[in-house]
Order: structure tokens, then sequence, then C-alpha cells
């Protein structure tokens, strides 16, 4: 990777530079969940240090698994036990009049159905836990 | 002109009229859900009423709330912004019912232009061409197959109930006519209980052009000129400009004169739009009449950028019984302004709507550009509302002058915390189709892949490089904790 010098200019503001051309830039958010601008773009980079495999397929489970805003479960499509292929359908949510599915991300057996059929559900709570 | 009034209304409009008010020295009262205490425009407002629950049938949906809230307040007049009431017949004449000034058109005009087959009807009986199509009442197969021959191909055949293009055929000859009568009948009937079929017009490429209007209680009527909005994803706007790349001087005089004949046909008062449909470009371009929309719409800063007139300005005093001051020959269009809307969604999950708090949020600076917003940083988007964060207006003197201040100004902001469409609106505005002006209404679905390409992306060395220098001098910087006015300045200096 290519070195660039980093500075912070205050109130989320960086100055990036390749020792030729600079660009501003801005940061804000927990290490996990770093958000970057950079030139209209924006990026959520992990910066936690949590390179270890199992923690990072545990947090990117509850990523996937969870719904991304509160929303109401419209269906159940899979119980304990089963076994699961990456891209199945294991939850219907509904929000704002739009279904949402929550889908396998990846090959797995269903450790536990974490929510019911009519259950509002909060942002960030995995519905479904794999193996 | 009025001594105070309500917006029944929240976001970034509520914010618009906040402003006009100030400058009319009319007082503005704000009204708010318990999801919006902390709002911007409760913060902006003269005076704040709670309305009820952040769900917005109990809130800015509810007229007995709204009338209440006016009533506490001492408001003389409304004024519904868009969305929520501000097409709703009942509540204009709830407001006059309650001695209240509704800023917008007389409520029994609402209801006429609010019904698509009457205003249809309206537009037709003012000479208004409508994209030709009809119901047969015989609907025995060789009855619609006469239909659409007398329509001319291609066609459209739709189920008379239906909606969301489901059972639409495309018919482009006689042959092929058969099957799809019987096909979209079995469709009809299976999705809606009703086989009955409607024949319409295939209007190809079509493109969403639309006419503002205002007409005062004095009998003057003048229209603002055209508003292009072509640019839709899932039939709603996300790129608007004025003037038209399809509009040439005498099809823009035509298409005025089309949108103030209709309006004051119909006995329409105060702002309004004409929607058009738009086939072709240039002299020999056919226009239809689609809807009228009986409100303020989100898009009119191109308007007002163009013609120099503040239209909710003018909104309000025509309410208050003012003339226009203005004659049709005194307004021009001068330059050309794009506006693109910056909304909290994920294009890469389907445009899913985002919730969640603007950890850091700053709007662009510069010449040329206008920020309409209804956020500061810190604020929370919430999953109860439309997801439209704020709407960025860049005006020049040509349109590859706006298109390129347009672009700069969103790549100058950064909204973090909450997945925003800006990538993509850039991609959009970058795009060879929109440079050129080509453009129509299924632009933006039929390019989505590659606009999604160029709008998403691993993240480049430089950002990693800001991520982790971010972490190595602030430490965890936990969202949560955000109660504190501003963490990073309370870092400065520790390194750099």
């Amino acid at each position: 990777m290519a070195e660039f010098e980093v500075t912070a200019l205050g109130a989320g503001r960086y100055r990036v530079s390749d020792g030729t051309r600079q660009r501003l830039a801005y940061a804000a958010g927990p290490p996990h969940a770093r958000w970057v601008f950079i030139d209209g773009h924006v990026y959520v980079i992990d910066v936690s240090g949590n390179r270890d495999s199992h923690t990072r397929r545990a947090h990117d489970d509850d990523m996937a698994l969870a719904s991304p805003m509160p929303a109401t479960v419209a269906s159940i499509h899979v119980s304990e036990g089963q076994a699961v292929s990456q891209g199945d359908l294991l939850v219907m949510l509904e929000a704002m009049k739009m279904e949402l599915p929550i889908k396998a991300p990846r090959n797995g057996i269903v450790k536990a159905v974490a929510c019911a059929r009519g259950e509002l559900v909060q942002p960030g709570v995995p519905l479904v836990e794999l193996d | 002109m009025f001594r105070r009034l309500l917006i029944a209304n929240r976001g970034e409009i509520a914010v618009r009229i906040i402003r006009a008010c100030r400058e009319l020295g009319v007082e503005s009262v704000a009204v708010y859900s318990d999801a919006d205490a902390r709002a911007l425009h409760v913060a902006l407002a003269d005076r704040v009423v709670r309305i009820g629950p952040a769900a917005p049938l109990h809130s800015y949906l509810s007229t007995d709330a709204i009338l209440g809230a006016a009533r506490e307040s001492g408001a003389e007049a409304v004024h519904p912004g868009y969305g929520f009431l501000a097409e709703s017949h009942t509540f204009a004449a709830a407001c006059t019912d309650a001695g209240l000034t509704f800023v917008g058109p007389p409520a029994d005009v609402i209801a006429r232009l609010g019904s698509k087959i009457a205003a249809r009807q309206a537009a037709t009986r003012a000479g208004i061409p409508v994209v030709p199509g009809e119901t047969p009442a015989d609907q025995r197969d060789v009855t619609i197959a006469d239909a659409a021959r007398r329509i001319g191909f291609p066609v459209l055949i739709k189920p008379s109930e239906g909606g969301g293009g489901i059972g639409m055929k495309t018919v482009r000859d006689a042959a092929s006519l058969p099957a799809a009568i019987a096909q979209a009948r079995r469709e009809a009937a299976a999705a809606f209980g009703d086989g009955t079929l409607y024949v319409e017009r295939l209007i190809e490429r079509p493109r969403h052009v639309e006419v503002q209007v205002l007409l005062d209680r004095h009998g003057h009527a003048v229209h603002l000129f055209e508003r292009e909005c072509s640019l839709q994803r899932r039939h709603q706007k996300i790129v608007e400009e004025a003037p038209s790349t399809a509009l040439t001087p005498r099809l823009r005089a035509r298409m005025g004169d089309a949108a103030v004949t209709l309006a004051r046909s119909a006995g329409y008062l105060n702002a309004g739009t004409v929607e058009f449909l738009l086939e072709g470009a240039g002299d020999t371009a056919r226009f239809y009449f689609l809807e009228m929309n009986t409100r303020l719409q989100v898009e009119h800063p191109v308007t007002e950028l163009t013609t120099g007139v503040d239209i909710v300005r003018a909104q309000i005093a025509i309410a208050a019984g003012e003339p226009l001051p203005w004659s049709q020959d005194d307004l021009t269009q001068r330059g050309h302004a794009i506006e693109a809307r910056v909304y909290a969604e994920d294009p890469s999950r389907n445009d899913l709507p985002q919730a969640g708090s603007l950890l850091l949020y700053r709007e662009p600076t510069m010449p040329g550009v206008r920020v309409d917003s209804g956020v500061v940083e810190g604020s929370d988007i919430s999953v109860h509302y439309d997801p439209l964060i704020a709407k960025l207006i860049a005006w020049a003197d040509t349109r590859e002058g706006a298109r390129a201040r347009a672009i700069a100004a969103l790549r100058s902001y950064p909204v973090l915390g909450v997945r925003t469409n800006i990538a993509f609106l850039i991609a959009l505005l970058e795009h060879p189709a929109f440079v050129s002006g080509d453009i129509d209404t299924g632009l933006v679905e039929s390019q989505r892949a590659a606009l999604l390409t160029s709008a998403t992306g691993d993240p480049p060395p430089e950002a990693i490089a800001v991520a982790t220098h971010a972490s190595g001098s602030a430490g965890p910087l936990d969202s949560a904790s955000s109660t504190s006015a501003d963490p990073w300045t309370t870092l400065q200096g520790w390194r750099g």
C-alpha cells in the first residue's frame, strides 16, 4: 500500500496526502464501523483490530441477520436445526410499506430463531443465529 | 398579510416555509411529533406545538391535531407543504371551516383535480391533449382489438382496475393482439378479480416535463416555465432541472399556455404544477396531460433559481389576497438549475431507506449552490418519515456549468452515520446520457447496474489511512456518547 500522510484538522476533518496531491477527508464513528468520506464517496471501515476470523464472522453474521431498521416480522421461513444455503430466505420483514428479506449470508445450520411473527424488531439485533 | 402562519409539515419543506415567513414578517408556528422534538424546523420556528406521537396518522396526518394547534397558537393561515395533508381536500375544507386560510387552491378544486378521471376530463374539455386511451364498454376481444387499432400502435393493454404494471402488455402490431388480450385478461382477473381491460397509446421513451403555474384571486395567471423531471427511480424523482433540454421556445410557449388554460378553466388558485408526458423533442414533440399537483412541489427550487421568483413567498402572498406582481411578459428563464435529492437510502440494497444519527454532516457552500435541508449534524433520521435529507440545487449560466457545480458540491458534502445516495447521484450526473441531455423516465432503472458500479466499491488506500489515523489519534469515537457537543473538537491537537 502506498504511504499516505494523514493530518487531523479537527472537527472530523483530515488532510490526506500522498506527498504530491492532497485531499480533504472526513471521518466519524466507532472503530468497528469507522465512516470515512472522500470525494463524494463514503466507506465504512472496521479498524477495531478484531481480525480473528471467528469474531469477524460473528460480526458479519450479526450485520446480515439483523434488520437495518425498526421493522415488523411478516413471516419466518426457517426453524431450529434446519440447514440453509447462502441466499436462502430466513425471515421476511416489513417496514415503511416495503418487504425486507433477511437472507442467509452463508451456508450453515440454524442454531436459533430469535424473533416471532408480528414482532416489532429493532436494528442491530440478530433475528436468526447460525451455527 | 397574515400575522401568524402554521406549517402543517416537517423536514426541509417546513424549514423552507419558516424562512419565507421570516422574510415576510409573518410569525411561524411549527408543529411536531414526539420523534421530531429536537428537529431543525422546531428549533427555527417562532412558536411550536406538539401534535402527537411519531406515527404520522396521529400527528402530521391528523386534521384534528393540526387544527387544535392552529387554535392554540392563534395562527391565521395554514401552509401544508407537500405530502401529508397537502392534497387532502377534506383538510383544506376543514381549515376554511375553522376560519383559517389554507395556503393552496380551494378544497373543491383539489377534490376535482385529485381524481385522475375527473382531471383527465377537465384537460380534455380545456383542449389539452391526454394520452389516447379508453375502456371499451363492450369488452369482447374484437372490440378491444378495434380500440387498439383506433388508438394506434404501439399500445398498452392493461387492467382497468390495475396498478404497479401487473397484467400490462405492450402490443406493437395487430397480429400480436389476440394473444396479448387473452393474457392481459387472465392476469387482470387473477390479480384484481376483474378482467376489464383498458387500452392506451404507448408513449415510447417519454419524458416527464411539468409546468409551474401561479394564479391569484384577481384573475391573473402566469406560468414559470418547465421543469424536466425524467430522472426517477421507483417512480420517484431524484434529479430535476430547468429548463428541459427537449423544449424549444415554441414548444415551451405551447406547454405553458396549455398549463395556464387548464388551471384557469379548473378554477385554480395559488401555486400548482401541471405534469405532462413528452414524446419526442423540439417543435415536433407531442405532449400529453398527466395530472395536476395541487401543491408546492419538492423540486420548486430549480424554478426559483431560473426565474428569480420565490414560489413559497408567492404562495403566502396569494393566500393573503395580494395580486401577482408580474405579468407573463415580465417572466423569463435565466441560466440553468439542477436539483439532486439527497436521500437516506442504500442504492446497493434496492434504495432501502436508512435510519440513524448524522455523526457528521457538513453542507457544501459555494457560489451558485443552494441546499434546502431539514437536518443538522447530530440529527436523527427517523424511520417514520420520508428519507429525504436535503435537496442540493446548483445554478449556472449554462447546463454544463450547473452540472459541474452540482457534482463539485456533492463531492464536498460529507454525510456520515447514515448511508445516502450521494455517490449514486454523482454517478448519474456524470452519466453520458445525462451529460448529453438525452434522457427519459426509464434511464435510471436501465442504467442502474452501471451507476451502482461507479457509486460503490472497496475503500481506496487513502480512506483506509484516514480511518486508521482517526482511530489512532482519537480513540474510540462511540456514537452513543455524542452527547458532548463535538467529540472531535476536544481531541484537536493530539497529533498532527
